[in-house]
């Protein structure tokens, strides 16, 4: 059986563009298969994880389909890989060995992610990975309760995929916030009687809370929100439960704050500016808690994280 | 000549400082932590050598992030020296740095001048390192740094008593380019007893979020490295080179946004005797490996025998 956190060896490896597609507004996914030693590298990734990509080379689209908001930004030249978390990682037994594709879901909002539409089927991109420690599982864990917001969403698939894989006996719930109904980055469909249905939970068999800030799609309101409500009315026991979350830094804070007051387990997966992520160039800090102002204690988000446990972080709540 | 005998022929080693390393090029100082993250990636043996990270007597968290933001062609960092500090680089760092077959220099920082020296005091006996890098130079702290590395006269003194804590190790000064004269500060390094000189450090520069009007960096300003930075790399190594360093027979360890081998070659015409790289290696964790065989090649295709032949070559 799986025990989380880390992998194979990280390494520098290429990814074939199996299928790269849009799946709603600013919304994409994109699936690759791994090279020989990648394949090796990537199978046993576990969830939280993330690989570095260098899209420097990839073209920019024409001018025509970038959207106003991101014209600008697209005029940028890119210098630095872009972190991905996964949203799934499956392998194939091949006759001339295994075979690892990754599936990643990103946003486009910004001069990289602006290009990355533009890969397409067989195109090569350079992957370093997979890097940094993924979502952990203790031994009595009974409940998951899942917890994204926005583009918090693909660790958070990738994850509740893994434990239908590999703990079949775990109770998974998922709790997934936007901010309106455009940002919600899964395939939904409108359900007769249910509202906005999430497939990619629904496919696990996994129940799915949804909630928007603007009310929009699902319940209104903040996800976590809806968390607090389930978690008084289904009383999960403390020491057999977990709550995974990956989304805005306030929404993680919200989560921790939850699981402190319900004396359950909490992990966060944490998000920051980063350029080489394994740990040379020390720019993916992450503050470590108790807040002393003398002398604030960091962690690295790319190397120590970037799953963290929500009682060791000193949420910034969003701040920059 | 067939051409493995010509291969053979190029001789990449190179005298730096008095230290025989097998080529011109290092890997650049907050670029490749202590080694030890980089070992998935690259044979060390296949660098000339490498400088550390910062080391301070105290350990320094740095600076709270955003810490770095990306620009065209180029990145601001403002990690503010985060570091270990001695004690706990001394204990869990040097033992991995002694196994590498590859000059190490110690890259050492500081808010005084006793500072400097004390980590230097500490260091200067032990076999796992060659020599020192003075880092007056960063312009993300609020004390030391760059305040040393912008007036000749302060960068004379320190560099005369980081000195004399150097035994017979090598003392290399790294200058800053946010300066009105860098022939000036790189004099003064030499004066001071530099046995050679690293440039350039990085820029300090602003990248502003118009939606928020606010610095993106939390320390507000960082320092420019990269390919943006490289054509005013070059001029200011041509500079220190044919001003100060030719005169003085101290070599230049020249840097600023080297990418390739090509990009390392014209540093050493410009005048530098190694090169070395930084920002590339957070994108290419193996780009010192290629940048090597390049430079190799180029001396190949342009029948240079020894690599050292380079330096200052400009026309």
């Amino acid at each position: 059986m799986k025990t989380g956190k880390q992998s194979g060896t990280r390494g520098l490896y290429a990814g074939t563009v199996l299928s790269n597609n849009q799946i709603r507004s600013c919304f994409w996914k994109i699936i690759l298969a791994m090279d020989s030693p990648g394949s090796q590298a990537f199978a046993t990734t576990n969830p939280g994880q993330f690989a570095e990509f260098d899209l420097s080379t990839v073209s920019i689209p024409p001018s025509d389909t970038i959207p106003e908001h991101l014209r600008d930004a697209s005029a940028r030249q890119i210098l630095l890989r872009r972190p991905f978390s996964f949203s799934d990682v499956s392998i194939s037994y091949l006759s001339e060995g295994v075979c690892t594709k990754i599936e990643v879901i990103y946003c486009v909002l910004g001069p990289a992610t602006v290009r990355m539409t533009t890969l397409k089927k067989n195109d090569q991109v350079s992957i370093l990975g997979p890097l940094g420690n993924g979502f952990w599982y203790p031994k009595d864990l009974k409940n998951a309760l899942l917890v994204s917001g926005g583009i918090g969403a693909p660790p958070i698939l990738h994850l509740a995929g893994f434990l239908k894989q590999h703990y079949p006996d775990i109770c998974v719930t998922a709790f997934a916030g936007a901010k309106n109904v455009d940002k919600i980055p899964f395939h939904v469909r409108i359900g007769n009687k249910t509202g906005i249905v999430i497939e990619d939970f629904e496919r696990l068999a996994i129940p799915a809370f949804l909630s928007t800030d603007d009310g929009s799609g699902g319940r209104k309101g903040f996800v976590t929100e809806s968390l607090r409500q389930w978690i008084r009315a289904n009383r999960p026991l403390s020491g057999q439960t977990v709550l995974y979350a990956c989304g805005p830094e306030a929404m993680l804070a919200e989560c921790a704050k939850i699981a402190e007051e319900e004396g359950i387990l909490c992990q966060v997966s944490m998000e920051r500016m980063m350029a080489c992520g394994i740990g040379l160039c020390q720019s993916c800090a992450v503050q470590i808690a108790p807040i002393e102002a003398e002398q604030p204690r960091y962690k690295l988000c790319c190397k120590e994280g970037p799953v963290f446990d929500s009682r060791t972080v000193a949420f910034t709540n969003g701040r920059r | 000549m067939n051409k493995e005998i010509k291969d053979s022929t190029v001789q990449m080693e190179i005298n730096f400082a008095g230290i025989q390393i097998a080529n011109p090029v290092f890997l650049a100082s907050g670029t490749c932590g202590y080694a030890d993250e980089l070992s998935n990636f690259l044979d060390m043996s296949d660098l000339g050598g490498l400088v550390t990270k910062s080391i301070t007597l105290k350990p320094r968290a740095g600076n709270p992030p955003p810490r770095i933001v990306e620009t065209d062609s180029g990145m601001l960092n403002a990690i503010g020296l985060a570091n270990l500090g001695l004690d706990a680089f001394i204990r869990e760092k040097i033992p991995i740095l002694e196994q590498l077959k590859t000059a190490v220099f110690v890259n050492v920082a500081g808010q005084t001048i006793d500072e400097y020296r004390a980590v230097i005091d500490q260091l200067a006996a032990l076999k796992a390192i060659d020599g020192f890098e003075l880092n007056i130079s960063c312009p993300n702290v609020k004390q030391g740094g760059i305040t040393f590395g912008t007036d000749p006269q302060l960068v004379e003194k320190i560099t005369y008593a980081a000195k004399k804590s150097c035994g017979s190790k090598p003392l290399m000064v790294k200058l800053t380019p946010t300066v009105t004269d860098i022939s000036a500060t790189a004099q003064a390094a030499v004066q001071g007893g530099a046995d050679a000189l690293s440039l350039v450090n990085t820029f300090t520069a602003m990248v502003i979020d118009i939606e928020t009007r606010k610095p993106v960096l939390a320390n507000r300003t960082g320092g420019l490295s990269g390919p943006a930075i490289k054509p005013v790399a070059v001029y200011l190594v041509h500079k220190v080179y044919t001003d100060v360093a030719r005169k003085a027979g101290i070599p230049i360890l020249g840097m600023g946004g080297i990418r390739t081998a090509s990009d390392a070659i014209e540093f050493l015409l410009a005048g530098a005797s190694a090169v070395a790289i930084g920002t590339v290696n957070f994108i290419q964790p193996n780009a010192a490996e290629s940048i090597v065989k390049g430079m190799h090649a180029y001396c190949q295709n342009h029948d240079i025998f020894r690599i050292s032949e380079l330096t200052g070559g400009l026309q």
